[in-house]
């Protein structure tokens, strides 16, 4: 048996490595059927194969059209695993909570998107509360999951005061959590100005993570 | 994958009446100004031929129905084979190849930057980037030997060439008799023989006319025994409009064009259905500095309307770009654009050459590396795009639908990974932050990097021992000595 459970990981990280979502589906199938846990489907299989797509991203040897892919065969492979994840003791193990979200006014939402992706890949838990996000939806949300990042992304330098009211409205809130801020109208003097972080790209959104919750980076 | 750039973008810039005049024109002064030959054997073909020869000025006037004929015969079908047959450069009109640069005599020494003579290393080791490099077809000795014994530069260009790429070689520098029969034996040594050597021709020599209307005579004994014995040829025109043609680029290709179909009729009398390429290089005299304009937009346009007319001919082309710059950088990359993107959508099929400054004398490593990012850029440019089922995506526009985006579409990834976008090496698209944490590296910078991971990384499997060993003896033989004695370079 515990061949088999290595093999069907394996199939697991595979399928999203090479992006075939038929084989990522069947394997997730498998995992089921052979009793494989459900987290350890996510954590040893899926994960480890979105790492590595990130990975490849990051050093321009994959497009980001192939990482967005894999999250999504990803995503779809945790559908059928969803059931057993419900009924499953275990809890996933993450580097952290995020929320995340495209700030009101602003509907661009491809980079906060990637960064989702690469914060997912790299085993942080992200509620993703989409684009045009009003503030009290960065609240309520990062009291609801005890967020210990706050995400806020503007493109337009008309939306990037939208920011400071984020950050405002979470230490009114009594949240402490702090904010990390991105996008193509963000500088890192601004994140200074407005005390949140910077961060200028997918990638670079992984390891301030990670140092913002002391994992490295 | 197909080897080459596929090209479905074509500009027109002469129009049909055009070609005709030229051609007229050029009959007219081939019939009534004539052309040098300098070449015994040449001038007597050429009155053997009906051609009116005056003896004591070298001048052969040739009738018109000689290069209606020399057209007629000559070889249409031509594939410049490579040491590994998956670098066949086939002349299809439907690709576009480009070559490197050649026969420089300076050379920057990578590490140290010393702008010195060049040396077989040099030549091996640029050799060995050309081989590397995706957007260069075919190569050219870029630099001589000039630590050899003057007498075999010429062959030691050609052994370290031979050792340090599969591609296929064009040499430049069979300029007599002499020079041609050793090129050509070592050509069928590495082929494996004359017959293999025929059939798949592993090296081609380009052969410079002299502007205005003249014929040197090593350079034609050598090009009728190239053309007899299996050895392609481009006969490469270079008036320069101004000063050794005609101020006007057409006036200028017309001379030009006079000395190449002078040249094809010599080599069709001589070997009918040999294989000639139709070349032209012609950049004006700067007028402000004497020094010849390569890269400027002149010549980026002469080498188009060069391009047009040897297809007029159903004749492949081979035309020149090169750079006045003297380091690599700005103005390198501006004259290497606006020299390679003019041919290139007329639709050239060699295209020679990268990687040399200072008007193809001065080697820089780095620079090869530059023009193939430069050469990438132009073969997206000239690919083409057409409306069909996949490309409109109908299918995908609708599935995508309203206010969403199109970026985890397997079209999407399919397309990018068959090189709908082009995806460049050194043009750095990154944010600022992301460029200055990491070291804010120039364009050079990079290339640079680039080049030193090639040099330390790409080894080309060598010639095999008996092959080498056959190489050396004719190399050995052909040593003799010069301006009356020894010198003491091996």
């Amino acid at each position: 048996m515990a061949d088999g459970k290595e093999a069907i990981l394996s199939e697991l990280e595979n399928s999203v490595k090479n992006l075939q979502e038929e084989a990522a589906m069947e394997a997730a199938r498998k995992a089921l059927s052979a009793g494989v846990s459900p987290i350890d489907a996510i954590e040893k299989g899926l994960a480890k194969g979105i790492r590595q797509v990130g990975e490849k991203f990051e050093r321009k040897e994959m497009f980001v059209v192939e990482l967005i892919y894999a999250a999504e065969i990803m995503s779809n492979a945790i559908k059928i695993l969803e059931p057993e994840l419900r009924k499953s003791k275990e809890k996933r193990n993450v580097l952290a909570h995020v929320v995340l979200g495209t700030v009101a006014g602003d509907i661009h939402d491809i980079g906060k998107n990637l960064v989702r992706i690469m914060l997912e890949a790299s085993g942080f838990e992200v509620r993703d509360i989409g684009k045009d996000a009003p503030i009290d939806g960065f609240i309520s949300a990062a009291k609801e999951m005890g967020a210990e990042i706050v995400g806020a992304s503007s493109l337009m330098t008309t939306t990037v005061s939208v920011q400071k009211e984020v950050v405002d409205a979470l230490r009114s809130g009594g949240i402490e959590a702090p904010l990390m801020v991105g996008g193509a109208a963000v500088t890192e003097a601004w994140a200074k100005e407005i005390g949140a972080v910077y961060s200028s790209d997918a990638g670079s959104a992984v390891s301030v993570a990670k140092s913002l919750v002391g994992k490295g980076g | 994958m197909a080897f080459g750039i596929k090209r479905g973008v074509r500009f027109q810039i002469l129009s049909e009446s055009d070609f005709d005049r030229i051609h007229w024109g050029t009959l007219h002064i081939l019939e009534k100004v004539g052309v040098q030959v300098d070449s015994v054997a040449c001038r007597k073909l050429l009155k053997d031929n009906g051609c009116e020869v005056d003896e004591s000025k070298r001048i052969a006037k040739i009738p018109s129905h000689l290069v209606e004929e020399a057209l007629s015969k000559k070889k249409t079908s031509i594939t410049l084979a490579a040491r590994d047959p998956k670098y066949d450069a086939k002349l299809d009109l439907d690709h576009s190849y480009m070559t490197a640069n050649g026969n420089g005599a300076v050379a920057v020494d990578f590490e140290t930057g010393e702008r010195r003579p060049s040396t077989k290393k040099d030549v091996a080791d640029s050799s060995r980037i050309i081989d590397y490099l995706q957007n260069v077809h075919i190569h050219w000795p870029m630099v001589s030997s000039t630590d050899k014994h003057p007498s075999v530069v010429h062959l030691h260009d050609l052994d370290a060439s031979m050792s340090n790429t599969q591609k296929h070689i064009m040499y430049e520098t069979g300029v007599t008799l002499s020079d041609a029969k050793h090129l050509t034996e070592i050509g069928y040594i590495a082929a494996g023989g004359e017959k293999e050597f025929r059939h798949r021709p592993i090296h081609s020599c380009l052969q410079c006319t002299y502007a205005p209307l003249q014929h040197d005579a090593g350079v034609m004994d050598a090009s009728l025994y190239f053309a007899e014995h299996g050895v392609p040829l481009v006969f490469f025109g270079m008036p320069q409009p101004g000063a050794t043609g005609p101020v006007t680029l057409v006036g200028s290709l017309v001379v030009g064009n006079a000395e190449v179909l002078s040249a094809l009729v010599m080599t069709q009398l001589h070997a009918p259905g040999s294989a000639v390429i139709y070349g032209m290089g012609n950049a004006p005299l700067d007028m402000r500095t004497t020094i010849r304009a390569g890269g400027s937009p002149e010549h980026a346009i002469s080498s188009a309307i060069a391009t047009e007319l040897a297809h007029y001919y159903g004749m492949p082309s081979c035309v020149g770009v090169s750079a006045t710059a003297k380091v690599p950088g700005d103005q390198a990359v501006l004259e290497y654009y606006t020299g390679c993107v003019g041919p290139l959508l007329a639709g050239a099929d060699l295209m020679c050459g990268v990687g040399l400054l200072e008007d193809s004398s001065c080697l820089f490593y780095e620079q090869i590396v530059i023009d193939n990012e430069i050469v990438g850029s132009i073969a997206r440019l000239i690919r083409g795009e057409w409306a069909d089922d996949d490309t409109m995506a109908l299918d995908i526009i609708e599935k995508v639908g309203v206010g969403k985006n199109f970026l985890a579409q397997k079209h999407t990834m399919q397309h990018l990974r068959a090189g709908e976008h082009f995806m460049p090496d050194l043009i750095d698209r990154r944010s600022f932050d992301a460029w200055s944490a990491s070291g804010s590296k120039s364009l050079v910078d990079k290339a640079r990097e680039k080049t030193r991971w090639i040099l330390e990384n790409h080894r080309v499997p060598p010639l095999d021992a008996d092959t080498q060993k056959r190489v050396d003896a004719v190399i050995e033989k052909a040593k003799k000595p010069m301006w009356g004695g020894e010198t003491k370079r091996d």
